[in-house]
């Protein structure tokens, strides 16, 4: 539970002040309304919010998405950049264990009524041909040296490999490839960690839905990307497995020795940190690279593996399925990117920890096709809830163009296992037209709806504070859980 | 009596390990982590893997989280879970141990832990023996 003494700002903003702790640098800043405030004040995140504020090098404000909840260093929802000219660092705790955990998600041309008499038999052939759950490991094998080629390559690996076409790569974040992959940074536990696992989903909150849009917000919008109400959309959640969970233990046991070396002061040390522009800090950059390239390779794959399942079930190519990729989004990263900072352009480090880039209208990143309404911006919600698509904004210019990444998660494991009935979950699911498919119970339970904020009132204020424009609205059809 | 117990945190795992002495600790916790994640339902496969682990580290708190993160990090790089654990010394900063493992597929994995973490780590020394919290990311 936290006292913290909010400043209100507006509606959807709250500061957290620089004097609340000695050694905060900036303020702190959380996106919220009353209502989610009451559930963020519940843990220990707002005090996440303002240990983030004492990372040498911080821009303006400690950010917090109104997703956020109780991490470990960063808050998840957490966002923070840092100036490498003033001395900024990068923080292996600031990127999380899953490196580059993303969403990516497909349209289609089937709409509802095609899909409701095969849905169980969709529902099971995706859970059969996409390898899920823990220890998973993939069909898509891969050698050494071609492990070493994902590192460098990521999307692009996958698609030279036939796993998917150019348009897919125009439609991912960064192209699906982070370029200055260093795979020489990266430790041979890693290598070996991730060597099996190419193409898998992963387990806990990892999942791919088959999903329905239930209501249109933009109109305009929709019609440029050809979505309608009722036709079905797919999401894949999924992030760089155990070889980023490897190269993020790697350097946060490296960047503890780093804190004293570079008289760098934090309240935690899961914040151990270094220079960007020092060598560790450049060692773990060329490392997580890897790790975000390693995680845009096993989403085309998964991607791939989900068209074929469709294929299958449909018995026509996935072309004519319409299965088109719109967007995908990395929400556990750091990387180097240009912001306007007091009338100056400066290359900033920014991290998002469970948060998701939403570039504005125009934006130079942007494919031809987006640059009219905006980067998608892909929220997934709870198994029984809504996920959205929105699209980012100007305004975003204030969180260094993020916004949040999902829900956000207000009960712990341990408590949704003790008050959730998983017979009267499924059959809750069920009568609503949702199939679960899961590898394990205890993992339905776990992300059992009630465990999460309604992702409704998350994006309700992402929306008005500006940081992102709501799209549309999808409900869960069809779900795999790892 | 279980010498863990699982505490609240929203998005994570903690957990609450208890020891006669460091040594004690330190198995119980490296059990723990398997215990809380995964139960044997077979043997179908290779039951009996011995993995040799030294560990350095600047202070006891480091020397338990790179001892916990080395056991998931092998667990998962060596596909085993590890069900039985002898540690041949421990002092502050240095441990020698053998790990026993069992082949994974002769286990239901219910969550996959991704790593130890040093947020809000408690390792001390009371009355009756040795505590320590950990908050594991899942």
């Amino acid at each position: 539970m936290s006292d913290i003494n909010l400043e209100k700002i507006d509606d959807f903003r709250w500061r957290i002040p620089q004097s609340y702790k000695a050694g905060m640098r900036v303020p702190g800043i959380i996106y919220a309304d009353e209502k989610l405030l009451k559930d963020i004040r519940q843990d220990k995140a707002m005090e996440q919010v303002a240990n983030v504020a004492f990372l040498p090098g911080i821009v303006n404000a400690s950010l917090a998405m109104p997703d956020i909840h109780w991490g470990y260093g960063f808050p998840i929802g957490g966002v923070a950049a840092t100036d490498p000219e003033n001395g900024g660092v990068v923080s292996p705790g600031g990127v999380g264990f899953d490196i580059n955990c993303g969403v990516r998600l497909l349209k289609t041309n089937l709409d509802f009524e095609d899909i409701k008499g095969k849905l169980k038999e969709l529902t099971c052939a995706l859970f059969s041909d996409v390898p899920s759950g823990v220890g998973s490991k993939g069909d898509i094998r891969v050698s050494a040296r071609e492990e070493k080629e994902i590192l460098l390559k990521g999307s692009q690996w996958a698609v030279a490999q036939g796993y998917g076409t150019q348009d897919d790569l125009d439609c991912t974040e960064e192209n699906g490839v982070l370029l200055g992959a260093d795979p020489d940074a990266v430790s041979e536990r890693a290598y070996e960690r991730g060597k099996a696992q190419s193409g898998t989903l992963g387990s806990g909150n990892h999942f791919l839905e088959v999903q329905v849009i239930d209501q249109l917000y933009n109109r305009d919008a929709c019609d440029a990307l050809n979505l309608n109400l009722g036709q079905v959309t797919i999401m894949i959640h999924s992030g760089s497995r155990g070889f980023g969970y490897q190269v993020c233990e790697d350097y946060t046991r490296s960047m503890s020795q780093c804190l004293l070396k570079y008289n760098i002061n934090i309240p935690d040390r899961q914040l151990a940190s270094a220079p960007v522009n020092s060598e560790e800090g450049k060692a773990y950059l060329g490392a997580m690279k890897c790790a975000a390239n390693y995680a845009w390779a096993n989403r085309q794959c998964l991607m791939h593996l989900t068209r074929l399942s469709f294929e299958r079930v449909f018995n026509t190519s996935w072309q004519k399925l319409g299965m088109f990729l719109i967007y995908d989004v990395a929400h556990n990263i750091a990387k180097m990117e240009k912001h306007i900072v007091n009338g100056k352009e400066k290359n900033l480090c920014i991290h998002r920890k469970g948060a998701t880039r939403s570039l504005p209208p125009g934006h130079p990143a942007l494919p031809d096709k987006y640059k009219k309404f905006g980067q998608p911006v892909i929220i997934p919600g709870d198994m029984g809830r809504n996920s959205y698509l929105l699209v980012g904004c100007e305004r975003a210019s204030e969180t260094f163009f993020s916004a949040c990444h999902g829900a956000g998660r207000v009960k712990s494991r341990t408590a949704s296992a003790r008050s959730v009935d998983i017979h009267t979950l499924l059959k809750d699911l069920e009568s609503r037209g949702i199939i679960v498919k899961a590898s394990g119970r205890a993992t339905i339970v776990e992300e059992a709806p009630e465990a999460y904020k309604d992702v409704n009132d998350v994006v309700n204020v992402v929306h008005n504070a500006g940081l992102a424009k709501r799209v549309c609205r999808m409900r869960p059809l069809g779900v795999i859980k790892g | 009596m279980k010498n863990y117990e699982v505490f609240e945190h929203t998005a994570d795992i903690g957990l609450r390990i208890t020891g006669r002495d460091l040594k004690d600790l330190f198995v119980n916790a490296g059990l723990a982590i398997f215990q809380i994640s995964s139960q044997k339902q077979f043997t179908r496969s290779k039951d009996h893997t011995e993995i040799k682990i030294k560990l350095k580290a600047d202070n006891p708190e480091e020397l338990f989280i790179n001892w916990l993160n080395e056991l998931l990090s092998l667990s998962s790089a060596k596909g085993l879970i590890f069900h039985r654990i002898k540690i041949k010394v421990i002092e502050d900063n240095f441990l020698e141990a053998i790990a026993v493992g069992s082949d994974i597929a002769n286990y239901k994995v219910n969550t996959e832990i991704k790593a130890a973490t040093y947020h809000e780590l408690k390792l001390k020394q009371n009355e009756t023996g040795w505590l320590a919290e950990v908050i594991l990311d899942v």
